[in-house]
């Protein structure tokens, strides 16, 4: 501890530091509490939005009538229904509603409003656009070429904004050097991905815009909005819903509420407007990536003597908050360690891409993906451990960085020792295991910055009520961080009064004052501190008012348990604050108990090249991995994650530690599996199918810790850190990797096929690529072929068959189709709109179809409705037939195998699919009925000639395994999260009595438009080994014919159809052989 | 087409729109049962999660004229009228919550967790914790959240 903590000091703190229960938590965990999109108004319109399919266009013309005319419709607005002004936080550059041109595919070009949402999307796909597509800069080099096609004409050379500064003399501290590092690193978009998307519930009575939001910035928003509106500020009343999940991605920068509060203002009514998972893929504000150049000079003792950076960072077709990222990423990290002389120069790009903005972090993961990975190299050249390099150069408390940014409390180094600790640095290091690494990784924060003018503050009102409550009022807000709950504790605190006899308000512009919200991890310090104040201010009021009534002075008098009395009083002498309270409204010119709290953070405004202390307390973190790589595959397993905050005093214990846990996630997220495959522009699925979240499942061993910490001038020492806890993770791991397998990946994300790349370049040396082809299927490319529907989707009519005859019947009368589950066919109209077919034949209730029986022969047959669940309940099912068991496993949750039935999973006949592959493996037969009558034919054969039109599956059937046999199934998900495979394989492997192979069958999935199938003659009568098995499936490379996208490129999914069809085998044979045993 | 079922214990009747109409805007609009959330459409995040005949169920995939006799239970139902489930008291407990629109997915994945398995593993309690998605939490206290039920529902029962 650098500084005494008062906190520790005699008495002890009552309320502050205790995990009280969590003002949402009653409603979040009943569904009570209510979100925007959980929000109905009496007449309330439902909103769709027509969105560009082109990165860069000129519109030539929209014709809105077809959408006008139809039942249900009450408005359809262009650009010609908006103010035409442009809007942004720091550099107005979008348009509420494309006028004359757009920027990136997703950008507003029409909106509907209807009676419900079906009709709303039905209308937006009869709007008509004819667009001159204008060639786009899809990158930051197109961007930056020579003649570049400029994103807007009135911004030469696509640059929207730059720094450039030197502090102190850095060619100096280069030359003084001894050991420099240098290299480019390059980061990732990341999309925050709230489960909640961006949404609004726009009202317009006389004349003023009442707006429910979900944003993070209720009074920013507004002032935008009201520009974005053109109407004066005051015409505009924002008040914040529920917000379910935010991570700066709902801190006012989109359209959507601009939007839904134009279509409100035409159509006369409520309107509510909710972005679907593709759109605020395609139209939110994700990530900035960097291109982040970085050069360190050390002493050959390990003394940093200089920095540089050169920078650039796509800013996206808007600008929203991009400037301040940038600004952030070029100085924030240099409060971290005590560099003498820092230059940089950076510059924000315009591109036709999705704009980009605020998330967790706002610039600092890219910095600190590059700075600390070089750190990381520059220990290695010293010969240091990375810690103790690390250790030598922190910053202190008093240290000030080369912005003049002004360290008061800081414990970096304490977290440094707490984090090796945890995760047992120094013991792994010296007993290294192989292809097994640490990495370590620092980050700094602010806490609150002076951003949108030379305030950066709070102010809050607390009142004790004449029930003798507490209300905190004030306009900040909860996105989830359990900001509510950590205010309320601060002022029960300051009060003296039980934590759940303070209340505390909802931000709403026209009764709170003016309010920041929730950004730079500032609620915790500057609210903090304004209720803190106005706490005092209230329990000033109340003493003097108690002092009045008991005739003692006020220093003499206490609350204790909700009653005031003297300080040495009996029992008797005390009365309860609300009687205080009371008897001091109720006299002559009495007058309620209400304290005015305010707070600016003791900080300045920096300047045009960002010099100035931007807060007036910083946070710190050091965090470590220790990861496992997988050398054949690539595949990076998380072992362990250890993080230390300096958050000074932690007010929420449960609430600290969900904000690190929750910021870590979100870090292996960027690091690892957060990524999408992109064509002309866009990802080629925007939705959560092809953007995977981090789940459950693939989380390492947590630990969290914080640093013994007292911030002077936060409200009981505390600091905020809502965002620190992701900074440095993606770097931590990448440090791990390169420490456990030598390979150094400085391009987000790190994915297993570039760790594969590095470790076997010798695979990949005669690849050929291929141009990236089109993607088929989600609207947006069906838009941008120029095809509007201009059609309301059919209505589908399902009916239910009764017998497998019935059902062979109605599919053969035509325009039918038959569900069984029913996943496929919600997919399916989740994603185009319409029903596969008009009739919907539903298969669940045919008897026939739900049979499930191992006979007495020990045949295996299940119906076309079994679901899947049904077959993983059947425990001998399990134990026969291991590779149905490892498919079911692999299928994913009980929900999903609850919905997907046998019918479902080999009746559309594909390959990638897991269920047939593992059939395949084992010989399964399928039974299948048609008009002709049934027949009985080899799942294989199915795949080799497809089923005859209008045939349906009625079971399959497997044999029972022979003695001496066993299977496997293997399901690659290259991101270690549950997905479609890379490649799924599957195996079966006999032995006879004397050990030698009797069979040998593999299936391998995914790679190929129908499975392969192997059955390897050569092996029968030979003893196998591992080599064996791998050499048999060499030609599985050459056989496969997979498609580049997200889960891998041609060549890798090659490699690991040979490596899977290896495994898959293997692990047959093995439990064959476990078969040979006496006691098996 | 008419679909009945029971919803929590009431029997509903629906007038679907059409055959194909989805469970979770029956349930989000028709019925106003806003507790359960849409998060993705595609059974990817698990944050619309139902209970359909003891099974979890993501209502998004779910067409909802297969569900005709079905019994269903929503977050609406899982608590009692004076007192929380010792599940919801559990996440309350041990603040196993931030933004909360994944919540209710995760109470309901539980409920159906516990009424087939009242004392499940870690491996058990993990596959259900994984199958909804949580972007706030890590889900370590999630986890937490779920042992901390089974121990209340423990005690009460033994009560």
């Amino acid at each position: 501890m650098s500084r005494p903590n008062p906190n520790a000091a005699g008495g002890g703190l009552l309320v502050v530091g205790k995990d009280v229960p969590r003002t949402d938590a009653v409603p979040k965990v009943t569904g009570a509490a209510l979100y925007v999109a959980d929000l109905n108004l009496p007449g309330m319109l439902h909103a769709a939005v027509l969105r560009s399919p082109h990165p860069n266009a000129r519109i030539v013309s929209i014709d809105t009538s077809v959408a006008e005319a139809m039942p249900g419709v009450k408005a359809v607005v262009t650009g010609n229904d908006t103010a035409r002004r442009k809007w942004g936080a720091f550099r107005p550059d979008l348009y509420p509603l494309a006028i004359d041109r757009v920027r990136y595919v997703g950008d507003e070009v029409a909106a509907v409003a209807a009676g419900d949402p079906e009709t709303a999307r039905a209308a937006v796909d009869c709007i008509v656009v004819q667009y001159e597509v204008l060639p786009a800069v899809l990158s930051l080099d197109a961007a930056l070429a020579q003649g570049a096609p400029l994103v807007h004409d009135d911004t030469p050379g696509n640059i929207a904004h730059q720094f450039d500064f030197e502090r102190g003399d850095v060619d100096a501290g280069f030359k003084a050097s001894d050991v420099i590092v240098e290299g480019t690193w390059e980061s990732a978009r990341q999309w925050h991905t709230s489960l909640e998307t961006i949404g609004c519930v726009a009202q317009w009575t006389s004349g003023r815009v009442t707006m429910w939001c979900n944003t993070q910035t209720p009074f920013l928003a507004r002032g935008r909005y009201a520009t974005a509106l053109g109407v004066p500020e005051g015409q505009v009343r924002v008040i914040q819903t529920e917000v379910g999940g935010g991570f700066g991605g709902k801190s006012g920068d989109d359209n959507a509420s601009v939007i839904c509060a134009i279509l409100a203002r035409k159509a006369g009514r409520a309107v509510k407007l909710i972005h679907t998972r593709e759109e605020e893929f395609l139209a939110s504000h994700p990530r900035m990536p960097m291109r982040y150049w970085v050069r360190l000079g050390f002493s050959k003792d390990g003394h940093i003597l200089a920095k540089e950076i050169k920078m650039w960072a796509d800013n996206g077709a808007y600008t929203g908050k991009s400037q301040a990222i940038l600004g952030a990423a070029t100085v924030r990290h240099d409060a971290l360690y005590k560099y003498p002389n820092a230059r940089a120069h950076s510059t924000l790009v315009y591109t036709n891409l999705v704009p980009t903005g605020a998330f967790r972090g706002f610039g600092n993961p890219s910095a600190d993906w590059a700075v600390e990975q070089a750190w990381d190299l520059a220990a290695d050249k010293l010969d240091m451990d990375i810690l103790d390099l690390l250790r030598m150069n922190a910053a202190e408390p008093g240290h000030t960085s080369p912005h003049n940014h002004k360290v008061t409390s800081c414990e970096l180094k304490q977290c440094l020792d707490l984090t090796a600790k945890m995760i047992g640095w120094k013991k792994k290091r010296n007993d290294k295991k192989p292809d097994h690494g640490l990495g370590m990784g620092c980050s700094v924060h602010v806490n609150g910055r002076r951003s949108f003018g030379d305030w950066d503050g709070s102010s809050a009102i607390v009142r004790i009520n004449e029930d003798g409550r507490a209300t905190v009022i004030t306009g900040e807000g909860e996105i989830g961080q359990g900001n509510l709950t950590v205010l309320r504790q601060i002022a029960a605190e300051q009060l003296g009064l039980p934590y759940e006899d303070v209340d505390i308000t909802r931000p709403d512009t026209d009764v709170h004052s003016h309010s920041l919200g929730a950004l730079a991890s500032r609620l915790t310090y500057v609210a903090g501190n304004a209720v803190k104040n106005a706490a005092e201010a209230a329990r000033t009021q109340l003493m003097a008012a108690a002092a009045e009534q008991f005739e003692l002075p006020a220093e003499e008098l206490t609350i204790i348990d909700r009653q005031i009395g003297p300080v040495r009083g009996s029992e008797t002498a005390f009365k309860p604050v609300s009687a205080v309270v009371r008897a001091n409204i109720y006299k002559r010119n009495g007058q309620p108990i209400v304290g005015v709290g305010n707070f600016d953070n003791p900080s300045d405004f920096p300047d045009h090249s960002r010099y100035g202390n931007e807060s007036g307390a910083y946070n710190f973190t050091a965090q470590a991995v220790e990861v496992e790589v997988d050398r054949a595959t690539g595949q990076v397993t998380l072992l362990e994650v250890a993080s230390t905050v300096d958050c000074g005093t932690v007010i929420h214990p449960a609430a600290a530690e969900g904000q690190v846990q929750g910021a870590v996630t979100q870090g292996i997220g960027l690091a690892m599996i957060e990524y999408f495959d992109w064509y002309n522009g866009a990802p080629t699925d925007p939705q959560l199918k092809d953007y995977p979240l981090p789940g459950a499942a693939m989380m390492p061993k947590m630990h969290v810790a914080f640093a013994d910490s007292y911030e002077p001038s936060g409200p009981y020492g505390a600091k905020g850190l809502g965002e620190i806890g992701l900074d440095a993770i993606p770097a931590a791991i990448a440090n791990a990797v390169a420490d456990a397998v030598g390979v150094r990946i400085t391009e987000l994300p790190i994915t297993s096929e570039k760790i594969h790349r590095a470790l076997h370049p010798e695979l990949y040396a005669n690849e050929k690529t291929a141009p990236p082809a089109a993607p088929k299927g989600s609207t947006w490319v069906r838009l941008g072929a120029g095809k509007p529907s201009g059609a309301r989707p059919p209505e589908a009519e399902l009916v239910f068959a009764t017998s497998v005859e019935d059902t062979v019947a109605q599919l053969a009368a035509g325009d039918a189709m038959i569900v069984s589950g029913g996943t496929a066919h919600a997919l399916r109209r989740e994603r185009s709109g319409f029903p596969f077919a008009k009739r919907l034949i539903a298969i669940g209730r045919v008897p026939e179809l739900n049979q499930l029986a191992i006979d007495g022969r020990g045949m295996l047959s299940a119906g076309a409705a079994v679901h899947q669940q049904r077959l993983y309940d059947n425990a001998r099912l399990r134990q026969d037939w291991q590779a149905i068991d490892d498919a079911l496993d692999a299928v994913g949750h009980t929900r999903v195998r609850r919905m997907i039935t046998v019918g479902g999973s080999l009746g559309p006949l594909i390959g990638g699919f897991d269920l047939p592959v593992a059939l395949l493996a084992l010989d399964a037969r399928v039974t299948v009925a048609g008009p002709g009558g049934r027949r009985t034919l080899s799942l294989e054969e199915a795949f080799k000639n497809r089923f005859a039109k209008h045939e349906m599956v009625v079971n399959f059937e497997v044999d029972p395994m022979p003695a001496r046999t066993g299977s496997a199934f293997f399901k690659y998900m290259a991101r270690g999260v549950l997905e479609i495979p890379t490649v799924n394989t599957a195996a079966t492997v006999g032995v006879d009595a004397g050990g030698n192979c009797s069979k040998a069958r593999v299936v391998v999935g995914s790679v190929s438009w129908k499975p392969i199938i192997l059955d390897l003659q050569q092996l029968i009568g030979q003893r196998l080994t591992a080599e064996m098995l791998y050499e048999a499936v060499q030609g599985v490379r050459e056989k496969a014919e997979p498609m580049a996208d997200v889960r891998g490129s041609v060549a890798y999914k090659r490699e690991m159809a040979v490596e899977f069809a290896a495994r898959a085998l293997i692990t047959a044979w093995q439990r064959a052989t476990q078969k040979l045993k006496p006691n098996n | 087409m008419l679909v009945k079922f029971k919803i929590n214990g009431d029997p509903v009747e629906v007038r679907l729109k059409s055959g194909d109409r989805l469970l979770v805007d029956v349930l989000r609009e028709d019925l106003k049962l806003t507790g359960t959330k849409h998060g993705c459409g595609i059974g990817a995040c698990g944050t619309c999660t139902v209970i359909i005949d003891g099974e979890p169920i993501a209502s998004c995939l779910q067409l909802a004229a297969l569900c005709e006799g079905a019994e269903i239970k929503t977050i609406e139902g899982v608590a009692g009228a004076a007192a929380l489930h010792p599940i919801q008291q559990a996440f309350v407990d041990k603040s196993a919550l931030q933004c909360g629109i994944c919540i209710p997915g995760h109470v309901i994945s539980a409920c159906a967790l516990f009424e087939k398995t009242p004392h499940p593993t870690d491996a058990e309690i993990r596959a259900s914790v994984d199958s909804v998605y949580c972007r706030c939490t890590g889900y370590s206290r999630i986890f937490d959240a779920y042992r901390e039920a089974m121990a209340l529902m423990s005690k009460a029962g033994k009560a």
